[in-house]
């Protein structure tokens, strides 16, 4: 098994018109995926600041159009990239036109 | 988790605006929904918040303040500071009471009818416009126009999110229990559209019931018996249609499937609603309904009671569609002949020319004192008269057995 680590880009702009009731539905669609790939991961604020050399702030967040806006990541054990690309399937965050960027973990050096 | 957002959009856009006034009630309604979109996006990752409402209730009380904020530079309104008094008002008892306040808004006498049911349904239901136009089958475009115009009417009234003084509660009270029982009626009533929105909105008139009887001044006679009454039919619910969702009369219920656990509650607020011994617009139909949930069988029904409450009713509204209902427990303690004689006195009237129902009962009396022909005839016409297609095909179904 390797760690893949899935970042969560856009989705928000469909939110606003949901009903409380879709939206918990979506939210209930998300916990049964996390729980069923074994994901960890934390959401993130919107808001942030890129930083260049010595603490220099070179800019407030967000950094880029809506779509691009980092929501989110965790990290779950997959056997390959297929497989982990197969497991990211069910994930909700396609339901509102998001995306996940999914990338192998190195975990061990030198290979 | 069952409608958990939906029950707490209600509840906390009821805080909001009774804390920040009924002009900010959209500003609250925005605060609300964006609070749900965090709790969306951020709950899966980890557990779910101890107190969930809690929780939202503050994420969106501090959205909504932030946004003061930022228009107080323009309006120089002033902008309250959280401070510890607020947070003490997020007591169950608390937020119970602003939804109560937010019932009377939203059936305030100063709104038509069609606007007290919209604001209800999506204020305090945390319906979409989309779901209330699916649940009360009008167009999208109709119930979010008719929910515009009612939110500018709500402010330009200035409404304010009050209990009504001490000598106006009942009437008003009145208003509030006659909005849930339409909404629940909405939902019970024929099996059209989506079924299951629909039998939501039968949850959501007994939810916002319970909100009344859980505040002292709203706990009457009068809401315990429509409680009552709701429950009664509620248990009733999925007995009252088959697998491609016709209807069976509740002469051919399979009572097994009544939830006798919804009948029970209801017997109980029935009780609470006999405690002073008064009448009122609910309890005698309540009371109707309570004997027919404990019969064991139509045939076994207490139908002398059922006479006596029909008669008692009779007295209070003296109107034909009482007397029509009436009927049926007149044909089973008194005989076919004598009902026969009240239908055709009811006849007269003129008053049921194009109500497919009185047809259909006049056919049932017909074809029992053997007239079919003539039973016939008057099925032809109940057929003829019914726009509901289930009903439709339920007396169509009626008439090859004639």
């Amino acid at each position: 098994m390797k760690k893949y680590l899935y970042v969560f880009r856009g989705g928000d702009e469909g939110y606003a018109d949901q009903s409380p009731e879709q939206m918990q539905a979506h939210m209930q669609r998300w916990g049964e995926w996390m729980a069923k790939v074994k994901a960890e991961g934390y959401p993130l604020q919107q808001e942030g600041k890129v930083v260049g050399k010595a603490g220099d702030v070179i800019t407030d967040g967000p950094f880029t159009e809506g779509k691009e806006v980092v929501g989110g990541y965790v990290v779950l054990d997959a056997n390959d990239m297929d497989h982990a690309v197969e497991l990211s399937k069910d994930c909700p965050i396609f339901e509102f036109g998001g995306t996940t960027e999914v990338r192998e973990v190195i975990t061990e050096m030198g290979m | 988790m069952d409608h958990f957002f939906r029950t707490e959009y209600g509840k906390a856009v009821s805080h909001l605006t009774s804390k920040f006034g009924a002009s900010n009630l959209e500003l609250a309604e925005d605060s609300v929904q964006e609070a749900l979109i965090k709790a969306m996006q951020t709950w899966p990752y980890a557990q779910i918040p101890d107190n969930p409402t809690g929780w939202i209730l503050r994420v969106a009380r501090n959205k909504m303040i932030d946004q003061l904020r930022r228009d107080q530079k323009t309006t120089q309104q002033e902008v309250p500071e959280t401070t510890e008094e607020m947070n003490e008002d997020l007591s169950l008892e608390s937020i119970n009471d602003d939804m109560v306040r937010m019932m009377f808004a939203c059936c305030h006498p100063s709104l038509s009818q069609e606007y007290q049911i919209i604001l209800t349904l999506k204020i305090l239901g945390g319906l979409s416009v989309r779901e209330i136009s699916s649940s009360l089958l009008k167009k999208e475009e109709t119930v979010a126009k008719a929910y515009t115009r009612a939110k500018k009417k709500f402010k330009q009234e200035e409404i304010k999110l009050l209990l009504p003084p001490a000598n106006e509660i009942e009437k008003r009270l009145e208003m509030v229990l006659k909005i849930i029982y339409l909404l629940f009626n909405e939902g019970y009533k024929s099996a059209e559209g989506e079924m299951l929105i629909r039998k939501e909105l039968c949850e959501d008139a007994i939810r916002l019931n319970r909100v009344l009887l859980e505040s002292e001044i709203c706990n009457t006679p009068t809401a315990n018996s429509l409680m009552a009454l709701m429950h009664f039919h509620a248990a009733r619910f999925s007995a009252r249609t088959d697998e491609n969702g016709d209807i069976i009369t509740l002469e051919n219920q399979d009572r097994s499937k009544w939830d006798q656990n919804l009948i029970n509650q209801g017997l109980f607020y029935l009780e609470q609603a006999s405690d002073d011994g008064g009448i009122n617009e609910y309890i005698i139909q309540a009371a109707i309904s309570a004997v027919h949930c404990q019969a064991p069988s139509f045939e076994e029904t207490n139908w002398m009671e059922i006479l006596r409450l029909y008669d008692l009713q009779l007295q209070i509204t003296p109107s034909p569609i009482v007397r029509l209902n009436r009927i049926v427990p007149l044909e089973k303690v008194h005989g076919p002949h004598v009902a026969y004689t009240e239908i055709e006195e009811l006849e007269e009237t003129s008053f049921f020319d194009e109500y497919y129902l009185f047809y259909a009962i006049k056919s049932d009396l017909l074809n029992t004192l053997g007239e079919s022909s003539e039973a016939r005839v008057s099925l032809k016409r109940a057929i003829d008269l019914t726009k509901n297609e289930r009903e439709k095909a339920y007396l169509k179904d009626k008439l090859k057995s004639i």
